[in-house]
């Protein structure tokens, strides 16, 4: 049994509690948040207690993991301290807002020898699963061109901090970086990056981007990211010289409720895709598995590096207009 | 009104000659195509006369003429038209090489008859009625375009570098640059390609990834790829997602279909307008009234020099300025 604590009680915090709460060998320990009543709130929704900061917490339990799912400018010293403390890490994602604090993290966590897990949850969503299958079992060739989609409106969270790029990123760090580690899995080595954004265009809460990525392999990238449109939705679509694979999250909606228009409220369709497990309980339950059994994970630290090392460079692309040669960093981390 | 076709080297001669032949007061006085087994066979099916040599068909009393030849062809075919002084409707790209759009440019301007590239996409009912939109102003500013132009690798001379000028990219991207230009007036600053040749074995590009910036502070990205292959239900599209500060807008020109699933797999069967009856109708009524082409040779010229700027950034692996 292992216990896990939660720091931050926003959305991913409260998806990595109730995903903790499910599973049998994990005890939900606790959930810290500096606000405290909200805390409270998940806590007693799942039986558990509150702390609003993580000193009481750990001093309170025996804790063996702790979720990090607070906004990523906050991630860094949360993922030390939980480091000191000699607790394994899962940190939501972006991993950080720079490289250089992302290797910092790394190294601590190799130095103090706790594991360090990183949200890409993308690669435990069934759908993406089974195209990265379908693509390895050559059903679709050789991999030619590939394109991704992934958003909807502005996302909404405490103290808007979306809203303020110093933080977030915005949607190219904080959002399609999910694609990008997600092509890269599939795909290999990302060559060269070049991007687009509307957000030195257009100051409103409103980010529409759009990227290029060239492989190493030579396959071709397209990867669309938007805090533009309304209702969230996925995308993808593999072309290959003998296949093609498709899929569009708003076309997959096996539960479609829809409701008559009312004196109080508009009639609103809700469509969903239930599965007894979501994504985010596979890839906690994965990592679970990884501390028990020090398994290596399906995604790694080095992987969430690597990704941000491709948002990092569509957004120096976005910045100065020009293409951005990625390095073999591999090799120079390798001979440090 | 008389029309001659020259060549049925393209495919969307058929659909022309099929658009003229619905025409109230158009004839198809004759079809030219120095591929005599292939115009014997059209002049045949559009009952009408075949010419082995297009000076004769020129030669003729016809008006107009339209123009399907292999990409490199273009050039002789509309000198020899205008110096006629017979009317041209030119399939796209104007050109192989931009070189060569111009020149055709001039000896039309000089000849004093019209010329009109052949987008037929302006005329797709829905991609009109999405300029309606952008043009009521619902979206506010347009900030961004993703769109696609996908097809099927056409094979024949479209991959024969000397005929074509190139490969998908020449071929499928100057449709969608043509509707952004259209919709928003504005002009192709900058243009940054990924380009490769992943899907055939033809030694042709059949991959491109474009993005562009335009001299109105948008930004547009292009996949003008032949990615589709056979099992695909259909043989490409054209499809734009615009993005503006108030609302987005999705169109697909070719998204009015039925799907069909027989012994011969799945089949999305298109019954919206016909955007090539459009085109042709237009040119002929132009042709009609002395108007100005609704389509120019200078519009199939800035089309085709993104093109080229893309083949050149591709080359140089950096954004390359569209002139």
């Amino acid at each position: 049994m292992l216990n896990a604590l939660i720091i931050g009680a926003g959305t991913m915090g409260g998806t990595h509690a109730e995903a903790y709460a499910k599973m049998e060998n994990v005890k939900l320990a606790g959930i810290v948040d500096i606000n405290l009543a909200k805390a409270q709130g998940l806590a007693d929704r799942l039986n558990t207690k509150a702390f609003q900061t993580y000193e009481e917490a750990v001093e309170l339990d025996e804790i063996d993991v702790v979720s990090i799912c607070v906004p990523t400018p906050f991630h860094k010293q949360y993922v030390m301290k939980v480091a000191d403390d000699k607790k394994h890490v899962i940190c939501e994602k972006p991993l950080a807002i720079s490289l250089s604090d992302a290797r910092e993290m790394i190294n601590y966590c190799n130095d103090k020898g706790v594991k360090l897990f990183v949200g890409h949850v993308v690669r435990f969503f069934p759908e993406y699963v089974k195209a990265k299958k379908l693509v390895d079992e050559g059903k679709v060739g050789k991999p030619a061109v590939v394109r991704t989609t992934r958003g909807g409106g502005f996302p909404i969270a405490s103290n808007d901090w979306y809203s303020d790029f110093a933080s977030s990123g915005g949607l190219v760090l904080d959002m399609i970086i999910h694609d990008f580690d997600y092509l890269r899995w599939c795909f290999g080595e990302v060559k060269r990056v070049y991007a687009k954004s509307t957000r030195t265009r257009v100051f409103e809460k409103f980010e529409y981007a759009l990227v290029t990525l060239r492989f190493e392999s030579g396959v071709i990238a397209h990867v669309e990211g938007t805090w533009a449109h309304q209702g969230f939705s996925t995308k993808f679509e593999i072309a290959g010289k003998e296949g093609i694979i498709e899929y569009d999250s708003s076309k997959v909606t096996p539960v479609v409720a829809s409701r008559k228009e009312t004196a109080s409220s508009e009639g609103v369709a809700v469509p969903e895709s239930p599965m007894k497990d979501n994504p985010y309980f596979a890839e906690l339950e994965h990592f679970i598995h990884c501390i028990q059994t020090d398994a290596e994970p399906v995604v790694t630290a080095e992987d969430a590096y690597k990704a941000m090392e491709i948002s990092l460079a569509a957004l120096e692309s976005i910045e100065t207009g020009k293409v951005v040669v990625l390095e073999d960093t591999q090799e120079k981390v390798g001979v440090q | 009104m008389k029309v001659g076709i020259i060549s049925f080297a393209h495919g969307h001669a058929y659909s022309y000659a099929n658009a003229l032949t619905e025409l109230d007061g158009v004839e198809i006085l004759g079809i030219a195509d120095e591929n005599e087994e292939r115009g014997r066979k059209a002049a045949a099916e559009f009952n009408t006369e075949y010419y082995a040599d297009y000076e004769d068909l020129l030669n003729q009393p016809i008006e107009a003429v339209v123009i399907t030849s292999e990409n490199s062809k273009h050039y002789e075919h509309v000198v020899a038209a205008a110096k006629k002084g017979k009317h041209i409707l030119c399939e796209k790209p104007l050109a192989h090489t931009a070189e060569a759009a111009q020149a055709i440019i001039d000896i039309c301007k000089e000849h004093n008859v019209i010329l009109q590239t052949a987008f037929p996409v302006r005329f797709s009912t829905p991609v009109v009625e999405a300029k309606r939109i952008i043009d009521s102003g619902d979206l506010g500013n347009i900030v961004a375009i993703k769109a696609t132009n996908r097809g099927t690798n056409p094979g024949g001379w479209f991959v024969d570098r000397e005929k074509s000028g190139g490969g998908a990219v020449i071929d499928h991207t100057v449709h969608v640059v043509d509707i952004i230009r259209w919709y928003t007036g504005a002009e192709v600053k900058e243009v940054y390609a990924e380009i490769g040749n992943l899907i055939s074995d033809y030694d042709i590009d059949d991959c491109g990834q474009l993005t562009m910036e335009f001299d109105n502070n948008m930004f547009a990205t292009l996949d003008c790829s032949w990615s589709r292959n056979d099992a695909y239900p259909t043989w490409g599209d054209v499809m734009l997602e615009i993005v503006g500060t108030r609302g987005t807008l999705s169109v697909d020109a070719f998204g009015q279909k039925t799907n069909l699933y027989n012994r011969d797999g799945a089949h999305w069967d298109f019954w919206g307008d016909d955007m090539d009856r459009g085109l042709v109708e237009d040119f002929i009524s132009s042709v009609r009234e002395g108007k100005n082409p609704s389509i120019t040779g200078e519009d199939g010229l800035k089309a085709l020099s993104v093109a080229i700027a893309a083949y050149e950034s591709s080359k140089k692996q950096v954004p390359v300025q569209v002139n």
